[in-house]
C-alpha cells in the first residue's frame, strides 16, 4: 500500500537576527509514517515545530502539507486543517478540569456559535453531549485513573498524566499529523514506557496518522520511530534508520564533540 | 419518603427566609456602628460556614438536592422586597442600582472572568447605550424598549470597534487602549453640542407599559408602592436574562473557548481557536450588557450627563468582578451587590470610597485572586 506524502518541507529556513536557527531543512513525512527529530540543544528541533504550525513565519522555504501550502496560514487554520501538537513545557489548560481540556481539543470539528449558546441550546446540549463521550473514550483508552478523574483541574494531575492529558488533547481534534515534543521530557523510564506503549496505541487505532517526535530519550526513538532526521545548527546533518544514524559520524559529533579537537585542548 | 422531602423543604426555605430578613434588616440599619455589627455577623457566619464542615455539606447537599425549589423561593422572596422597603424608596433605589451594576459586572465578565482582557471601558458602552436612548425618546419620541435593543446593539458596535485596535496589543498595552476609549467617549460627551455637554440631557421621558408610566407609583395587591418599584421589577428581569444568558454561554463551546483563551493563549491557538475573533465577541457581548444597563438608567433617573460615565464606574466594575469571583456568574452578582450596597451604607466614609475600592483590588489579588466564589469546574451529567 503506498502512503500518501502528507507533509513536505523545501529549504525551510527562519533566521533571528544573524542566526539561522533553522536553515534550508527538507523534510517529508508520509501518511501513517513515525518520523523521529532528534539533535543537541538548541539546534532548531522545536523552532521547526513552531515554524509548522505557523507560530513562527519563515522567512524562506515552503511547506506544503496536503499539497497545500502552509506558509504565512495562521496558527489556529492550520491546526484546523488537522495538525496537532503537543508542547516541550506542557501548555495544558491548567485551571480547566482535565476533561474540559480534551472538549477543547475538539474545537475545530465544533461548530456552535455564540448564537447557538444563548438559543439553541438542545443543539448546543448535544454537542457537548457527544464531545463528553468521545472525551471520555479517549482519556479511558490512555489512562482508568484519568477516566475517573476527569473533574480534577488539570494543574493538579502529575507531570506523566498532564502529558497524557496533552496527547489526549492533541488526538482530540483528530488530526491527520501529531508534532510530540519531548513528550518524555521529565518522566521515569516506568512512565516512559508507558508512554511508548500509548504512542503505539495511537498508530495502531488511527493507521493513517504521521507523528513526528522530538526526543532526547533514544530508546523512545529506536522503539517508536521509523525514520530519524538529526539536526544540528539548524541543519539537518543526517537521515536514514535508527541504526543507520547511529553509525553517522556527524550524528556522533553533534553529540559527542570531534576527537582530535579534544586532543587539542 | 414524603414526610422526609417536606421537612427538607420546610428547613431550605426556612434557611432563606432567615437570610432573606437578615438581609433586609441589615438594608434598614443605617447607623455605621449597627452596620458594622451587621458586617461582622455576617463573616462570622462564613466563616462558620467555611469551618463547620457538616454544617456545609449537610446544606450545600440540600440545596442541591431541591434545587428548583431553592430558586423558586429565592425569586419570590426578591419580588416581596418593595412591598417590604414600601416606606423608604430610597432602599429600593439601592436595589435597581445594585440590579444595573450586577448587569454590567456580568457583561464584563465574559472579558476579565472568562478571556482575561482587562477592559477598562465598561463606562464607555453604559454611556452609549444611555446617550443612544436618551436621545432617540428625547429627540424622536423613540420608546424605551426600542430604545433598549438600539442602545445594546449601538454599544456592541463601539465594542466592536475598541475591539479591533485593541487585537492588535495584549496584556497591560490593551488595558491602556480601553482607558484610552473610555476617556475619549467621555471627552467627547462633554464637548459634542448634540449631547448637552457637561450639561447632559434632562427630562428623559419613563418608559411605560400599557399605558402604565413607570414615573407613576405601583399598585399591587392593594398596596401603593413608590415608583421605584417599576424599575426594580424591570432590572430583576433583566438581571435574571442577563444571567441565563451568561450561564448559557459559560456552559457552551463559546464559553469553554473563552477560558482556553485565559489560561494559555499560543495554546488555544494551536487547537484552532480564532483567539482575534472570540476575543472581539467578548467586547461586544461584553458592551451590549453595557448599553442595556446605560438605557435604564438613562430612562430611571431622567437626567444624564457625562459625570455619571467617567472612568472611576469602569473601575468600580471592574472591582465588583475581582471581589465577587472572576468566571462566577453568581459571584459576580454577589460582587456587584456588596460594592453598590456598602458603599451607600457607610455614606460617612464616603471621601475614602476610591481608596477603599483600590484596598480591595490589591488585598483580592494578594490573598485570594479567584474572588470570593471562585469558578467552578463545568461537570457533564452522565446518564446512568
Amino acid at each position: 500500500m503506498i502512503m500518501a506524502r502528507l507533509l513536505e518541507t523545501e529549504k525551510l529556513t527562519i533566521h533571528f537576527g544573524g542566526l539561522a536557527a533553522v536553515n534550508e531543512v527538507d523534510f517529508t513525512i508520509d501518511q501513517g509514517e513515525t518520523v523521529g527529530l532528534i539533535g543537541p540543544n538548541g539546534s532548531g528541533k522545536t523552532t521547526f515545530f513552531n515554524l509548522l504550525t505557523g507560530i513562527y513565519k519563515p522567512t524562506g522555504g515552503e511547506i506544503r502539507y496536503c499539497g497545500k501550502d502552509l506558509v504565512g496560514l495562521p496558527t489556529f487554520k492550520i491546526a484546523k486543517q488537522g495538525v496537532a501538537r503537543t508542547f516541550q513545557n506542557n501548555r495544558l489548560f491548567l485551571n480547566l478540569s482535565v476533561l474540559d481540556n480534551v472538549l477543547i481539543g475538539m474545537h475545530p470539528q465544533q461548530d456552535s456559535n455564540w448564537f447557538d449558546a444563548i438559543f439553541r441550546r438542545s443543539y448546543v446540549e448535544r454537542e457537548i453531549e457527544q464531545g463528553v463521550e468521545k472525551g471520555l473514550e479517549l482519556l479511558s483508552q490512555f489512562s482508568e485513573g484519568l477516566l475517573t478523574n476527569c473533574y480534577q483541574r488539570a494543574g493538579d494531575l502529575p507531570q506523566a498524566d498532564r502529558r497524557k492529558v496533552e496527547i489526549c488533547r492533541a488526538l482530540a481534534s483528530n488530526p491527520k499529523l501529531l508534532l510530540l515534543d519531548e513528550p518524555s521530557a521529565g518522566m521515569s523510564p516506568a512512565e516512559t514506557e508507558e508512554l511508548m506503549e500509548d504512542i503505539r496505541k495511537v498508530r495502531q487505532k488511527v493507521g493513517e496518522i504521521g507523528i513526528i517526535i522530538i526526543e532526547h530519550d533514544m530508546a523512545v526513538i529506536r522503539k517508536v520511530a521509523d525514520r530519524v532526521i538529526v539536526l544540528n545548527y539548524g541543519r539537518k546533518i543526517a537521515e536514514g534508520t535508527f541504526h543507520e544514524i547511529s553509525d553517522n559520524e556527524l550524528v556522533l559529533e553533534a553529540y559527542l564533540g570531534r576527537e582530535e579537537k579534544d586532543a587539542q585542548a | 419518603m414524603l414526610p422526609r422531602t417536606i421537612g427538607r423543604a420546610v428547613i431550605l426555605l426556612a434557611v432563606e427566609a432567615f437570610f432573606f430578613i437578615l438581609f433586609a434588616a441589615f438594608m434598614k440599619t443605617y447607623e455605621t456602628g449597627k452596620v458594622i455589627a451587621f458586617l461582622l455577623f455576617f463573616i462570622g457566619l462564613g466563616v462558620m460556614f467555611k469551618e463547620w464542615e457538616k454544617a456545609r455539606l449537610a446544606l450545600t447537599g440540600l440545596f442541591k438536592e431541591m434545587k428548583i425549589l431553592a430558586g423558586a423561593g429565592f425569586v419570590a422572596m426578591l419580588l416581596t422586597l418593595p412591598f417590604i422597603f414600601q416606606s423608604s424608596p430610597y432602599l429600593i433605589h439601592i436595589c435597581v442600582m445594585a440590579g444595573l451594576f450586577a448587569i454590567l459586572a456580568l457583561g464584563l465578565n465574559f472579558q476579565l472572568g472568562s478571556t482575561n482582557v482587562v477592559n477598562f471601558a465598561t463606562a464607555a458602552s453604559y454611556g452609549i447605550g444611555a446617550y443612544a436612548s436618551a436621545l432617540l425618546a428625547v429627540h424622536f419620541h423613540i420608546s424605551f424598549w426600542l430604545g433598549l435593543l438600539v442602545g445594546g446593539s449601538l454599544a456592541s458596535l463601539f465594542g466592536l470597534l475598541l475591539g479591533i485596535p485593541c487585537m492588535k496589543t495584549k496584556d497591560y498595552y490593551l488595558s491602556l487602549v480601553t482607558i484610552a476609549f473610555g476617556l475619549i467617549i467621555y471627552i467627547l460627551l462633554n464637548n459634542f453640542s448634540w449631547t448637552g455637554g457637561p450639561n447632559g440631557i434632562p427630562n428623559i421621558p419613563p418608559p411605560s407599559l400599557f399605558g402604565h408610566s413607570f414615573k407613576e407609583p405601583l399598585s399591587l395587591f392593594g398596596y401603593q408602592l413608590p415608583f421605584q418599584s417599576n424599575y426594580y421589577y424591570l432590572i430583576f428581569l433583566l438581571v435574571g436574562g442577563s444571567l441565563v444568558v451568561a450561564h448559557r454561554l459559560h456552559h457552551s463551546r463559546v464559553g469553554l473557548t473563552w477560558n482556553a483563551i485565559r489560561e494559555d493563549e499560543i495554546a488555544a491557538r494551536c487547537h484552532g481557536i480564532d483567539v482575534t475573533w472570540y476575543k472581539i465577541l467578548a467586547f461586544c457581548i461584553d458592551a451590549f450588557f453595557g448599553g442595556v444597563a446605560g438605557t435604564v438608567y438613562s430612562h430611571y433617573i431622567g437626567f444624564i450627563s457625562p459625570e455619571n460615565f467617567a472612568f472611576i464606574v469602569s473601575v468600580v466594575v471592574v472591582t465588583m468582578v475581582i471581589l465577587g469571583g472572576m468566571d462566577n456568574v453568581f459571584g459576580v452578582i454577589i460582587g456587584a451587590i456588596l460594592l453598590t450596597i456598602l458603599p451607600e451604607k457607610f455614606r460617612a466614609f464616603e471621601d475614602f470610597r476610591v481608596l477603599i475600592y483600590g484596598l480591595i483590588v490589591v488585598t483580592m489579588l494578594m490573598f485570594r485572586p479567584q474572588g470570593l466564589f471562585p469558578q467552578k469546574m463545568r461537570i457533564y451529567k452522565k446518564e446512568s
